[in-house]
């Protein structure tokens, strides 16, 4: 009998592996991973949250293997579900979803062509990796790996296959909500994934199948929706994660507009090359901070606040406002509407009425939906009859509102001397930045109305 | 136009108030169509019908913003212990204030224009405009000429049950709206 390969996680316990995937997790490529912190900079404010995206993409891989064998999907499409969850996030680059923005923004889009519509950067320069990887093309068949990306695109196999590693309850978010409270301390993403992983079912429809969940697992789900709820208003958008989130992409942003960092503007320049992949694959979180704030390094508003960052001299909320703050509703359409376009004309005039450095001024909006909004379309089986989870859930049918919470931000460079002068500086902040907002809002009123030509 | 504006548009053309969920996701299912705005709303199959999230998060946005306003109705319950609710939405005072400036758009009229055209053919209800939906969104998507027999085997595939009676009048509406031919 061969040795069983396992690797000790913190929140699953052992992991099993076989030789081969084993070989996966040492290739370079993988073990990148281990550079690129889950949350960011999220540890400036849950001081444990420093764990990696390698212990998460062992988690996800762990968790799909559970569900598919709790489904009794073949050993082939197992593996193959398995790899799609272990190589779903090689594509991150330095600060994972907060730069993902710049990457946006520099990427060629005409190279990348139609997928730039429908996927985030990340996922094509993972889609991109696992086709290219030649340490991944020895040891995954051509075949195979165009099937995982396929999983991950949604392109290939059932749709149940598919949202084992992409879907409202995918084997990433399961173990990324338990991870993530874990390291941060928390206890709000808790729920009980065993029961979770074993209620799952396969709901047949004409002609495909779907991930379902018997009527066993309906609080198990809810625990889980609740969960989300709570990691992301505790977690994900805590206050001050959202200031240091916004900070890195503000000097990342300057380090290419106007310090003009050549190799900084390559590398959030996604053209669809292998050779940019190679040079992408040598980054890491502690690679960008060292070649930004080195000693020698170009000075210049990216290396001021990364150093700010290193020392967490954080920028401060100087406004914090909802939808009721604005009684005018044509206000209140311009603040929370689709357009940002007034962030750039508010962050100067702010600045200059304050005195602060133009570029550390921040405007940011926050959005985020009421829980179960992903999940409400989740069938649940009963053995007559299959319903869905916004139907059968007593706890979210009773409060079958859709809320969007928004609120909307400016983060800049304020010391306080103490708790009085906050309170002063608050209001001061508030009266004369909404009367920038309403004269900017003013202005655009008398605009055209923006979009496309009716055809 | 943004997916905001359709949307305030939509409602204020449908008289500022809508009555379900269904309904309003029907009927801007249809203007989409037939007004060809640029509006990128992504309709998909649904257990429903044709369904598009954006304008669900959209409508979600504008209630948020006070701009739309949902009530509920309850209707008893019915097996298995549930209320049956249905969902309206209504204009706001601040909603049309906001509707102001696009009423004076050519795009508010061509809304306006189908939101008519739809009521012309009978005032559908949200069931018969659900049922012309799926037919409609299966002739688009094989983009063919299809029997009554064929078009109801594809709804099959989309777990859409159609009787023969409900496609017969869901094909004459889309012919009265001019979406589909003889």
């Amino acid at each position: 009998m061969r040795p069983r390969l396992e690797v000790r996680d913190p929140i699953h316990g052992f992991i099993y592996r076989e030789p081969d995937e084993r070989d996966i997790m040492d290739t370079a490529v993988f073990q990148r991973l281990r550079r690129l912190r889950q949350l960011a900079l999220a540890n400036l404010v849950y001081p444990g949250a420093t764990h990696s995206r390698f212990g998460h993409s062992l988690g996800a891989f762990h968790l799909a293997g559970k569900i598919a064998t709790a489904l009794g999907v073949d050993e082939t499409e197992r593996r193959l579900v398995r790899l799609a969850a272990l190589l779903h996030d090689v594509g991150h680059g330095p600060f994972s979803h907060v730069t993902e923005p710049i990457l946006k923004k520099h990427s060629d889009a005409k190279k990348l062509g139609p997928d730039i519509k429908e996927a985030k950067i990340h996922e094509l320069i993972s889609w991109h990796i696992i086709k290219s990887s030649p340490e991944l093309s020895k040891l995954i068949s051509d075949r195979q790996r165009e099937q995982v990306i396929g999983l991950l695109k949604g392109t290939w196999g059932h749709s149940y296959l598919q949202e084992i590693v992409s879907g409202p309850i995918d084997a990433d978010k399961q173990d990324y909500l338990l991870r993530d409270s874990v390291f941060s301390g928390v206890k709000y993403g808790v729920y009980d994934q065993e029961r979770l992983s074993n209620t799952l079912l396969i709901h047949e429809d004409n002609d495909d199948l779907f991930l379902g969940i018997s009527i066993d697992g309906i609080h198990a789900l809810e625990q889980f929706v609740l969960a989300k709820y709570y990691m992301t208003t505790q977690v994900y958008r805590h206050k001050i994660r959202l200031i240091t989130d916004s900070m890195i992409e503000r000097a990342i942003d300057l380090g290419i507009e106007e310090d003009k960092i050549d190799w900084l503007k390559s590398l959030y320049s996604y053209d669809g090359s292998d050779a940019y992949i190679e040079e992408y694959l040598t980054w890491s979180d502690d690679r960008l901070v060292n070649e930004i704030s080195r000693k020698g390094a170009r000075k210049g508003y990216a290396k001021e606040l990364f150093e700010r960052l290193y020392n967490r001299r954080l920028f401060k909320c100087i406004l914090d406002v909802d939808q009721n703050d604005f009684p005018d509703p044509n206000i209140r359409n311009f603040v929370f509407g689709d357009s940002k376009e007034f962030f750039k004309p508010l962050e100067k005039a702010v600045a200059d009425h304050f005195k602060w450095e133009r570029n550390h001024v921040i405007a940011y909006k926050i959005s985020f939906d009421s829980a179960a909004k992903t999940e409400s379309e989740i069938p649940v089986i009963r053995r007559t009859k299959t319903t869905l989870f916004h139907d059968e859930s007593a706890l979210f049918k009773s409060v079958d509102q859709k809320i969007r919470e928004q609120r909307f931000h400016i983060y800049a460079p304020m010391k306080y001397e103490d708790e009085k002068h906050k309170m002063k500086s608050a209001r001061e902040f508030k009266n004369v930045i909404l009367e920038m907002i309403a004269k900017l809002a003013d202005r655009q009123a008398k605009l055209p109305l923006e979009g496309g030509e009716h055809k | 136009m943004n997916a905001s504006q359709f949307v305030l548009s939509l409602i204020h053309a449908c008289g500022g108030r809508v009555q379900g969920r269904t309904l309003l996701q029907k009927t801007g299912y249809f203007v989409s169509l037939l007004t060809g705005l640029p509006v990128d709303l992504r309709y998909n199959a649904h257990f429903y019908g044709p369904y598009s999230a954006t304008m669900d998060g959209t409508v979600t946005q504008l209630k948020n913003l006070g701009f739309v306003e949902e009530a509920s109705t309850g209707f008893g319950i019915v097996s298995g212990g549930f209320e049956v609710r249905r969902f309206d939405y209504c204009l706001t005072d601040d909603g049309k204030r906001i509707c102001d400036p696009i009423l004076k758009t050519p795009e508010y009229k061509a809304i306006a224009d189908a939101v008519q055209k739809i009521q012309n053919a009978g005032h559908p209800d949200y069931m018969e405009l659900s049922i012309a939906a799926k037919a409609f969104y299966i002739l688009n998507k094989q983009g063919k000429r299809m029997t009554a027999q064929e078009l109801l085997s594809e709804a099959e595939k989309f777990n859409w049950n159609i009787s023969e009676h409900s496609l017969s009048r869901a094909v004459d509406f889309l012919k009265l709206v001019g979406v589909a031919t003889s």
